[in-house]
C-alpha cells in the first residue's frame, strides 16, 4: 500500500528522519513507535506533503508521491489525524464532517446552485448521521466545534479523517489525552474499519495499547527505523527496550 | 438643506456599507487581515472615472472598475499566499501604498495631485442620475445587490470552505482542498464590490484624487468591520449605518469642517480600540480574531 | 551626481536608522508591529515646534522636553491600550490593528491642533552646505549623521552591557525562560517602549530641523522605519540599522532609474520583495513567521 524507501530529512544540522524505509501492508493496522523527538511526526508530515524530504521516495500504491503538494496527496487517498486539535472551531459539527465528505464546495458557481440536488444531500446526511451514531454524538450535529470537550473534539477529529474519502488512514495519537473509556471505544471503531479492508497507520505513545491493536509494529530511534515485526516480537527485542530503556 | 444632507449621508452609508461587507468576506470570513483594501477602491474609482472620462457609458466603467479591481485581488492573492497574520497585513499595506504612489505620480494618466474632474453622473437607459435623491436609490439597489451576493456566498458550502480555512488552513489543505484558489477567490470577489464602491464614489463626487485613498479612508472601513462584528454581515451594515451618522452631531454644533474632518476620524479610531480592549467580537460577531 | 547621491543616501539611512532601532527594539522584546511608534516621532516633532518655534523656549530646553515627551507617549500607549490587549491574551494581529488606530488617533490630532499645513521649524538657517567630494552637505546633515551614529553605538552598548539591555534580550530571546529567571515581561515590554520612544524623539528632532512637518508624516516614517527593520531582520537591533543604510541607498540610487516621485513606492517595492522571499529578514533567524 504505502512503501518508503531511503527517506532523509534535516533540520539545521539535526538528521530528524535518516534513511528510512519501510513497507505498510493493505488491510492492516501497523503502528509507529518510539521514544520522543525519534521523528514519528516528522515521517507524517513529509507523508502527507507537510514537509519535502531532503532526498527518499515515498509511494502510495505503487504511484511516486514524494513531491506532490498536500492537497494532491489527500485526493490521492490519503487522510490524516493531527496530534493537536485542528477542528474549525467556529463551524458546527455537521458543517465540519460535511467539509470532509467532498470537493465539490470549493467550485465557485455551487454557490448559484440554490439547491443541491436531494439525492446527494441526504446521501451526505445520512453518511454523517451514521458516523455520529458511531461515535455516540449524534445529539452534538448542532454544535458549534469549540463548544466540545476535548475528547469530543478528538473524536470528531477522527470522524472527520474517517469521512474524508481515502483508501490509507494516518493517525497521530488518536487516544493521547482521551478518558479511558473512549479509548476502548476508538480501538473498537479502528478495528472495525480495518474489519471493513482499511489500511491504518497510527503513532501511539500508549505501548499497551499499540500492541494490542496493531498487526505490525515499526520502531523509530533518532530517525532509524530499529525494529519491525509483530507485537510479540517487538515486545521481546532487546534492541527496543534499550532505546525506551536506556537512556 | 438638512433633508439634503442627510441625504448626502445615507450616500455614503451606502457606499461604505458596500466596502465593509466586501472586506468582510475577506477578513471576517477567510480570515485574511487585508490592510490594502482601500487600494482595491481606489482602483475602481480610477478605471471608472478614466472610462466615463473617455466617453464610455456608466454600466461599462461600472463592471469594468470591478472586474478590474477584482484582477488586482488575484494579482495580490499570488505574493501573500504563504502570509498570515501581522505579515499578510503589512504586506497588503505595503500594495495600498504602491498603488497610492501610482496615482500620485503616474501624471501622464491620472493627473497625479491635479486628480480628475468632471466625471459625469451615472446614467442608465437615457436616465441621468443628476439629483442626489435618484443617486441615492441606484446607490441603494448597488448595495442591497452586494449585500445578498456576499450573503449568498457567505452562507454556501463555498463560504463554509471559506469560514475553514480562517480557523484552520492545514486541515483544509489535508481534506484535498486547494486553499490557495479559494483565498484568491476570496480576494478577487472583495475586491471586486470595492472596485464597484469605487466606481459609485467617483461617479457621486464626480471628483477623484489620491488623497481620497489613503490609510485615514481606511479607518472607518476597519471600524465598521470589527464594530460590527466579524463573520456578521447584518452588524457589518448596522455599524455602517451607525459610524457614518455617529460624527455627525458635531458639525450641527457648529465646528467647522478642519475640525469636524479630524475629530471623524479620532472618534474611529478610539471606538476601534475600545472595542478591540473591551468587546473583541464587536457587537454582532460570532468570532474573535486570532 | 554620484556622490551628492550618497551623501543623501547616508543621511536618509541615518534617519531611518532612528526610526527602525527604536521600532525594532520594541518588537523584539514585545513581538508585535507597533504602527504607532510614527505617531511618536510625528507628535513630538510638532510637540518640538510648539514648544520652541511657537512659545519660544530655548532649544536645548525644547529638545530635552520633547523627547521626554516621546519616551512619557511611548509608555502611556503600552500602558492604556498594549497592555490591556495583552491581559486579554489578544493576539499580535489585534495589537498591530490596535496601533494602526492609535497611529490615526495621533494623525488626526496633529490635524485638529496644528492644521493642515507645512510647518516649519527654521532653527539652523540654510547654512551654505559644505562642498564635499563634489556633494553638497550642510552642518546640520553633518550632526545629523553623527548624532545618529553616536545613538546607535550607545544603544547597542546598553544593550549588550546593562543589566536593563541584558534583561531586554533575554525577554526577545525566550520569555518564558526570562520569567522563570525572574525578569518581569511586563516591566521589559514597559522598558522597551520608554527607551524605543525616547530614540524616536530624538529622530523626530533631527526630522524636524532637516525636513518640514505635516500631519501624516509618522505614516511614511513608519513604512520606512518598518521596511528597514525586515530587511535587517525584524526583532533584530543591528539589523534594522544596516536595513535602514541599505534602504536610504537603494531610494536614492532608485531615483537614477524611476522619476523621483517613486521613491516612496521603491521602498514598499523592497518591503513587498523582502516578505515575500526572504521575511526573516538579512540577519533575522528564520523562524515561525508563517505562524
Amino acid at each position: 500500500m504505502l512503501k518508503i524507501e531511503d527517506l532523509n530529512k534535516f533540520f539545521g544540522g539535526i538528521k530528524a528522519v535518516d534513511g528510512c524505509s519501510f513497507e505498510i501492508k493493505e488491510k492492516t493496522i501497523t503502528a509507529l513507535i518510539g521514544p520522543n523527538g525519534s521523528g514519528k511526526t516528522t515521517i507524517f508530515n513529509l507523508i502527507s506533503g507537510i514537509l519535502r524530504p531532503d532526498s527518499g521516495k515515498i509511494m502510495l500504491g505503487g504511484k511516486d508521491i514524494t513531491d506532490k503538494s498536500i492537497e494532491d496527496i489527500s485526493n490521492l487517498g490519503i487522510s490524516r489525524l493531527f496530534q493537536q486539535t485542528r477542528l474549525f472551531n467556529n463551524l458546527t459539527v455537521r458543517e465540519n464532517l460535511l467539509l470532509a465528505l467532498d470537493n465539490e464546495d470549493t467550485k465557485f458557481w455551487s454557490v448559484f446552485v440554490l439547491r443541491a440536488s436531494a439525492d446527494k444531500k441526504n446521501k451526505f446526511e445520512k453518511k454523517i448521521q451514521e458516523m455520529l451514531e458511531l461515535v455516540g454524538l449524534e445529539e452534538f450535529a448542532d454544535k458549534l466545534a469549540r463548544d466540545l470537550s476535548y475528547g469530543q473534539k478528538r473524536l470528531i477529529e477522527l470522524s472527520r479523517a474517517i469521512l474524508n474519502p481515502h483508501n490509507f488512514l494516518m493517525l497521530d495519537e488518536p487516544v493521547s489525552g482521551v478518558a479511558p473509556r473512549l479509548r476502548e471505544k476508538i480501538k473498537e471503531i479502528l478495528i472495525g474499519l480495518k474489519e471493513k479492508g482499511e489500511t491504518i497507520l497510527l503513532i501511539e505513545h500508549d505501548m499497551n495499547f499499540a500492541f494490542k491493536i496493531s498487526d505490525d509494529v515499526i520502531v523509530l530511534e533518532k530517525g532509524r527505523v530499529i525494529a519491525e515485526g509483530k507485537p510479540d516480537e517487538i515486545k521481546n527485542n532487546p534492541r527496543v527496550l534499550e532505546a525506551y530503556l536506556g537512556n | 438643506m438638512i433633508s439634503a444632507y442627510f441625504i448626502h449621508l445615507l450616500i455614503l452609508v451606502g457606499i461604505y456599507a458596500i466596502l465593509a461587507v466586501a472586506l468582510q468576506l475577506a477578513m471576517g470570513f477567510t480570515g485574511l487581515l487585508n490592510l490594502g483594501h482601500i487600494a482595491f477602491y481606489c482602483v475602481g474609482a480610477y478605471i471608472s472615472a478614466l472610462l466615463a472620462l473617455a466617453g464610455w457609458p456608466f454600466w461599462f466603467c461600472f463592471l469594468s472598475a470591478g472586474i478590474g479591481a477584482m484582477l488586482f485581488g488575484f494579482l495580490l492573492a499570488i505574493p501573500t499566499n504563504k502570509l498570515k497574520g501581522d505579515y499578510l497585513a503589512l504586506a497588503t499595506l505595503g500594495f495600498s501604498f504602491v498603488i497610492y504612489a501610482v496615482a500620485l505620480n503616474w501624471t501622464g494618466l491620472t493627473r497625479g495631485p491635479l486628480g480628475l474632474p468632471g466625471i459625469p453622473k451615472p446614467s442608465l437607459f437615457g436616465f441621468v442620475f443628476s439629483n442626489n435623491l435618484s443617486f441615492l436609490i441606484l446607490t441603494f439597489i448597488i448595495a442591497l445587490t452586494s449585500y445578498f451576493i456576499i450573503k449568498q456566498i457567505a452562507s454556501s458550502p463555498f463560504g463554509k470552505v471559506l469560514e475553514a480555512i480562517r480557523d484552520n488552513e492545514l486541515a483544509v489543505r489535508v481534506l484535498g482542498k486547494n486553499t490557495f484558489k479559494m483565498k484568491s477567490y476570496a480576494l478577487g470577489i472583495s475586491a471586486f464590490f470595492a472596485g464597484i464602491a469605487g466606481s459609485l464614489y467617483a461617479h457621486y463626487i464626480t471628483f477623484i484624487d489620491p488623497s481620497s485613498f489613503t490609510l485615514l479612508q481606511l479607518i472607518p472601513v476597519i471600524a465598521i468591520v470589527i464594530i460590527g462584528g466579524l463573520a456578521s454581515l447584518r452588524g457589518t451594515v448596522i455599524a455602517a449605518v451607525v459610524l457614518v451618522l455617529l460624527p455627525e452631531p458635531l458639525r450641527f454644533i457648529g465646528f467647522p469642517s478642519s475640525i469636524v474632518g479630524p475629530a471623524r476620524q479620532m472618534i474611529y479610531a478610539l471606538l476601534l480600540i475600545l472595542i478591540l480592549i473591551y468587546k473583541p467580537k464587536g457587537f454582532y460577531g460570532k468570532i474573535e480574531l486570532e | 551626481m554620484f556622490s551628492q547621491l550618497f551623501v543623501n543616501s547616508l543621511i536618509a539611512g541615518a534617519i531611518y536608522g532612528l526610526v527602525a532601532s527604536g521600532f525594532s527594539l520594541i518588537y523584539s522584546t514585545c513581538k508585535f508591529v507597533h504602527f504607532a511608534h510614527g505617531a511618536t516621532i510625528a507628535f513630538s516633532a510638532y510637540f518640538f515646534y510648539f514648544l520652541f518655534s511657537f512659545l519660544g523656549l530655548n532649544f536645548w530646553v525644547s529638545a530635552i522636553l520633547a523627547v521626554v515627551f516621546a519616551s512619557w507617549l511611548g509608555w502611556l500607549m503600552n500602558k492604556v491600550v498594549y497592555k490591556k490587549l495583552r491581559k486579554r491574551k489578544a493576539g499580535n494581529v489585534i495589537l498591530l490593528i490596535a496601533g494602526f488606530a492609535l497611529l490615526i488617533f495621533f494623525e488626526a490630532l496633529i490635524l485638529m491642533l496644528f492644521g493642515a499645513d507645512v510647518k516649519t521649524i527654521g532653527y539652523i538657517k540654510i547654512a551654505k552646505g559644505l562642498e564635499f567630494l563634489g556633494a553638497i552637505i550642510t552642518p546640520l546633515q553633518i550632526v545629523i549623521v553623527a548624532v545618529s551614529f553616536v545613538l546607535l553605538v550607545a544603544l547597542f552598548l546598553f544593550m549588550k552591557k546593562t543589566k536593563t539591555g541584558k534583561a531586554m534580550r533575554a525577554v526577545a530571546g525566550n520569555k518564558d525562560a526570562a520569567e522563570i529567571v525572574g525578569i518581569s515581561a511586563e516591566k521589559i515590554y514597559s522598558r522597551s517602549f520608554i527607551i524605543g520612544s525616547a530614540i524616536a524623539g530624538i529622530a523626530a528632532i533631527l526630522v524636524g530641523l532637516e525636513q518640514n512637518l505635516q500631519p501624516m508624516m509618522g505614516t511614511n516614517l513608519m513604512i520606512k522605519g518598518f521596511t528597514a527593520a525586515i530587511i535587517g531582520g525584524i526583532g533584530s537591533v543591528p539589523g534594522a540599522i544596516l536595513g535602514s543604510f541599505l534602504l536610504g541607498f537603494a531610494e536614492n540610487y532608485g531615483i537614477w532609474f524611476l522619476p523621483s516621485g517613486y521613491k516612496d513606492a521603491i521602498a514598499f517595492v523592497i518591503l513587498f520583495i523582502f516578505l515575500l522571499f526572504r521575511p526573516y529578514g538579512i540577519l533575522g533567524i528564520r523562524k515561525n513567521f508563517q505562524k
